[in-house]
């Protein structure tokens, strides 16, 4: 572990203090979570304090954990938004993780107003997770059909869909009609011990 | 008046049928519809090396100027409604090669909750053209086909 990340992590504790649920330090990377509640406030104080300044988002993605290892995630750990930060002035990198308090309705705030590029990878994540970031201005679909139903990275989505398009002579447009072919798995599902092909020299 | 003067200048007989379908495969003009990577092949089949334009087949940019359409990649669901609408408009006789795999079944994307299961789904195809991508000389290939079975076609004879 380099000193910048050192001191990076010590930063992280004094200026988020008790918004901080956890720091994890892996692979040369700084791993951050706060509560939903924190959230917007966690993000501003990460993107304006002068001592950590990330003043660019790289990106935003989403988690669903539902199928994480072998076990069930407890209530609440289902759905997580993850953003990653550059900080141009500091040359460091941090990625900030926030889960969904509720599971049936993934809600986190909208990070938007912090930075404008934001807006798209929310709606990724929105069209692809299903998680609703209150306060973000334009909520649509971005990747998938305008009609299309479901969230396909969510664990409980098939492969194949509920749906399939073919064109109807009758009415002389294209339509949706319910998926007709089986579902198919051909890889099957493994989940590899803890440090299954480490190298040692990370 | 008389046939004369014909004799010396030479002559050749055929049937309308024939000259019609003549001058329908030496002047396709394919619609460019490149949805994936097959449409970089159909560049090729176009460009110096290939030269379509030796068969008399130019792309056009509009589907009001074209008479065939190749439908070279993916046929995802929300281009599906676009793709038809294309071949709405294009100009009668009009013909649609399937490039690839996936615009011939799905291909790669078969499984898919997002592709269309071959572009057959949507518009009527004439030739099939198979890989993925298909080589500039499987398209040409193809076009050639086209070609032939156009030639076979009964255009104003009656059955």
């Amino acid at each position: 572990m380099s000193a910048k990340l050192e001191r990076l992590s010590q930063i992280l504790r004094i200026v988020l203090g008790g918004r901080l649920r956890s720091l994890t330090k892996d692979r040369g990377e700084i791993m951050i979570e706060v509560g939903a509640e924190d959230y917007l406030a966690a993000a501003r104080t990460l993107r304006d304090h002068a001592e950590l300044r990330f003043e660019q988002l790289m990106d935003i993605c989403g988690v669903d954990y539902s199928a994480y290892g072998n076990v069930a995630c407890e209530p609440g750990r289902r759905f997580a938004s993850v953003l990653h930060m550059l900080s141009i002035e500091h040359n460091w990198r941090l990625r900030l993780k926030v889960f969904c308090p509720d599971d049936n309705f993934p809600a986190v705030d909208s990070v938007c107003d912090l930075w404008p590029s934001a807006n798209w990878q929310e709606r990724e994540a929105f069209d692809l997770y299903g998680i609703m970031y209150s306060g973000h201005t334009d909520l649509r679909r971005i990747l998938t059909d305008y009609g299309f139903v479901g969230h396909p990275l969510r664990k409980d989505f098939p492969v194949s869909g509920y749906t399939e398009m073919r064109y109807d002579a009758e009415t002389e447009r294209v339509i949706y009609q319910p998926v007709t072919i089986e579902p198919r798995e051909n890889t099957p599902r493994v989940v590899r011990e803890a440090g299954y092909g480490d190298t040692g020299h990370v | 008046m008389g046939i004369d003067g014909i004799f010396r200048e030479g002559f050749i007989t055929t049937s309308l049928d024939t000259v019609i379908n003549w001058t329908r495969t030496g002047s396709l003009w394919p619609v460019t519809f490149g949805l994936a990577c097959c449409a970089i092949e159909m560049m090729h089949t176009g460009m110096a090396r290939y030269d379509l334009d030796r068969f008399g087949i130019i792309f056009r940019a509009s589907p009001r100027h074209s008479d065939l359409m190749v439908v070279a990649g993916t046929v995802t669901n929300k281009m599906a409604p676009a793709m038809r609408r294309v071949y709405d408009q294009l100009a009668e006789p009009r013909w649609v090669v399937s490039m690839g795999s996936c615009a011939n079944g799905g291909g790669y994307y078969h499984y898919s909750y997002s592709v269309v299961r071959g572009c057959d789904r949507i518009v009527p195809v004439d030739v099939y053209v198979p890989g993925c991508p298909p080589t500039a000389e499987a398209l040409l290939y193809g076009l050639l086909q086209l070609q032939n079975k156009i030639k076979r076609t009964s255009t104003i004879a009656r059955r």
